[in-house]
């Protein structure tokens, strides 16, 4: 399976379409190792898509840098080969499968680095998703260094293939590894990361509608990237109503719980404030189950009922419902999630200020980048160019996670390790 | 189907390939018409349908009429502004309604192999303008612009000059009109706006105050009088074409 310079000829984009590429359909991948941890590294690992030590350097803490190794030097890189085809790319394996598209780990032969490879069937009735189309569009106009960058879109004729840098892992997948609650340090630096990133794309007028952990990939430095892409939009001024089906439950505001359909900004930062939580306090903060009814009682269980007093217009909102008048009085966020009693009121006061009931009494984002809570972080950070990324700041690094499940001094099996993503 | 309708489009196409460049204007001129017409009876929101017309002329910016079939392009135009702007079509009806459209009065196409094929073509052609647009495909319009710009020039002037004269929806129907030429996708939104606006004060006399600046500096301060003359010209070109070609 080895490969050489000019073993492939470089194809024009116009003609690929028709040739069945290899690197993208013909290699078998992943089935092949089962990871062996402790293998002695090899020069050429890519040379023999040795999958199995990709599981090693998965396997170990994401706060651990990837051991800094470096793939390649020796190996001399195709420079013939071009953006835009198939050939350019070689998957390694099967990263995950969504609804409409697979996504491989990847590795450009053009300059060596890792890519997540998007693989998007078209053969269908309904030609491109429209997911993927949105997806496409807005990243191409967004560079900043908390989005997930998109490197090059190739088409082959059964499928389209969007080309990511590779991150390392996901902040759902973190969280496993680090169970009951992050390093107070570290939520600091991961939350100014996913306020800075929203802070972007509304400043383009983009909603991103599905912040969810998974969808927060983090590298092994502590870098955290927005990522798909396919629910948002573009929001322009003056606002259309939106389809309604769009955040995953437990993310999901009580606005849109509610059945309002004007959604803005404040949405996105409603899902940032569960994030917060439950990066903080290491679960969800309102983990509802399928129904909408029960998702409202977790939200009002701490927020309190809302009434036409504190909330005008609630009672007209569709999916409102007048028995809630239920007793359901509000509660300090400090007696019902417990790590915020243990840290500066600062910390609590933001959390309240994202999860307000009203949409538009929610903090911008903007405004929450100023907020005191992050005061404590380097000042810098506020002047930084989009695309430089926050661990350029000198003094700014992830500490040491406090329940890391794979520090050397808590060694567990191997086979407890919990694989959420096949890596 | 398209092919009878649109043989004079083609040999149209040709001519303008030897000489005259308005032939090639007038055929997207009817075309855009045709995704204008097509949408609204598909029941379209004026985004998907302005959306549509901005993919068709972007398209045919570097794309050739002698290469590329024009009412094929503007069918998967429509399509696709449907899955861009959230107001999902479906192919069948798309394909029902232009078949209307060129055949009125028939009944709508058996589901047999042409159909199939038709539709394929049109999924197909989707992923060529895709490619052909290198994926950009979300553009700002320039609609809110003129909202914007309409409730500020209402509080400038006279109350009941302003209820004398239908300002608003001439400027708004002057915009959409610029949809049937390729001004739409070469001028910036915001000068579109100020444009139509501007043609709108000034077909109906109505006085605007004077002082330093010209009053649409006050709204857009990045455009000048001469591009306002031009984007104005360009779009009182189209309604002469509409005369000539429709």
């Amino acid at each position: 399976m080895k490969f050489g310079r000019g073993a492939e000829k470089e194809t024009e984009m116009d003609e690929l379409p028709y040739v069945k590429s290899r690197s993208v359909s013909s290699l078998p991948c992943s089935e092949l190792g089962d990871g062996s941890y402790g293998e002695t590294p090899q020069a050429h690992w890519f040379h023999t898509l040795q999958v199995r030590r990709l599981r090693v350097h998965r396997g170990r803490s994401n706060s651990d840098p990837l051991g800094g190794k470096s793939f390649q030097q020796e190996f001399q890189w195709n420079t013939g080969l071009q953006f835009g085809t198939a050939t350019s790319y070689l998957n390694l394996e099967k990263l995950g499968e969504g609804t409409y598209a697979t996504v491989y780990k990847g590795i450009s032969r053009i300059n060596g680095h890792l890519v997540a490879l998007k693989v998007i069937r078209t053969k269908t009735e309904e030609g491109v998703p429209f997911t993927a189309i949105r997806e496409a569009s807005l990243l191409k106009g967004l560079k900043h260094a908390n989005i997930v960058l998109l490197h090059d879109i190739i088409h082959t004729r059964e499928s389209l293939t969007f080309v990511f840098e590779y991150v390392q892992t996901d902040l759902a997948q973190y969280l496993t590894q680090h169970p009951g609650g992050l390093n107070p340090y570290n939520v600091r630096i991961f939350m100014f990361q996913l306020v800075r990133g929203l802070s972007y794309i509304h400043g383009h007028r983009i909603l991103h509608r599905d912040l969810k952990p998974q969808n927060l990939l983090i590298s092994y430095l502590g870098e955290l990237k927005l990522a798909d892409f396919g629910l948002a939009r573009s929001k322009s001024i003056p606002c259309q109503t939106y389809s309604a089906e769009v955040v995953t439950l437990w993310y999901r505001p009580p606005d849109v719980l509610l059945g309002s359909t004007d959604y803005s900004t404040a949405l996105d930062i409603w899902g940032a404030g569960c994030i917060f939580i439950e990066m903080l306090q290491g679960a969800p903060a309102f983990p509802g189950v399928a129904d909408v009814f029960e998702q409202l009682q977790k939200i009002w269980a701490v927020l309190g009922v809302p009434t036409e007093e504190n909330w005008p217009g609630v009672s007209q909102l569709p999916n409102y419902k007048p028995e809630w008048f239920l007793p359901c009085k509000p509660k300090q966020f400090r007696d019902v999630w417990k790590r915020l009693a243990q840290l500066p009121y600062k910390t609590e006061d933001l959390a309240m200020q994202m999860l307000l009931a009203i949409p538009r009494e929610r903090i911008s984002a903007q405004d929450a980048l100023q907020h005191p809570y992050f005061n404590t972080l380097p000042t810098p950070l506020l002047q930084l160019r989009d695309t430089v990324s926050v661990f350029k700041v000198p003094g700014v690094r992830l500490e040491a996670e406090a329940r890391d499940i794979f520090s050397p001094t808590r060694r567990i099996k191997s086979s407890l390790v919990p694989l959420a993503k096949c890596w | 189907m398209e092919v009878a309708r649109t043989s004079q489009d083609r040999s149209q196409a040709a001519d303008a390939a030897k000489g005259g460049v308005s032939q090639e204007i007038k055929t997207h001129f009817r075309v855009c018409r045709f995704i204008i017409e097509t949408g609204v009876k598909l029941g379209m929101r004026s985004m998907p349908v302005s959306t549509a017309c901005a993919l068709y002329h972007k398209f045919f910016k570097t794309a050739s009429l002698e290469v590329y079939e024009p009412y094929l392009v503007a069918m998967s135009s429509i399509y696709l502004a449907g899955k861009v702007e959230e107001q999902h079509l479906r192919t069948r009806d798309i394909i029902n309604v232009c078949h209307r459209f060129f055949r009125p009065g028939t009944e709508p196409m058996e589901l047999d192999g042409k159909f199939w094929e038709l539709r394929d073509s049109v999924v197909q052609c989707e992923l060529l303008i895709l490619r052909q647009l290198n994926f950009q495909v979300a553009f700002e319009h320039p609609h809110k612009y003129l909202l914007h710009y309409l409730v500020s020039v209402r509080n400038l002037v006279n109350r009941h000059a302003w209820a004398r004269a239908p300002i608003a929806e001439t400027a708004w129907a002057l915009l959409k009109d610029c949809y049937h030429g390729s001004i739409c996708v070469r001028h910036p939104p915001q000068h579109l706006a100020l444009a139509v606006l501007y043609l709108a004060v000034q077909s109906y006399g109505l006085e605007m105050p004077s002082g330093e600046l010209e009053w649409w500096q006050a709204l857009c301060d990045d455009i000048s009088g001469k591009e306002i003359e031009d984007i104005m010209s360009e779009l009182l070109k189209l309604y002469d074409m509409e005369a000539k070609c429709m």
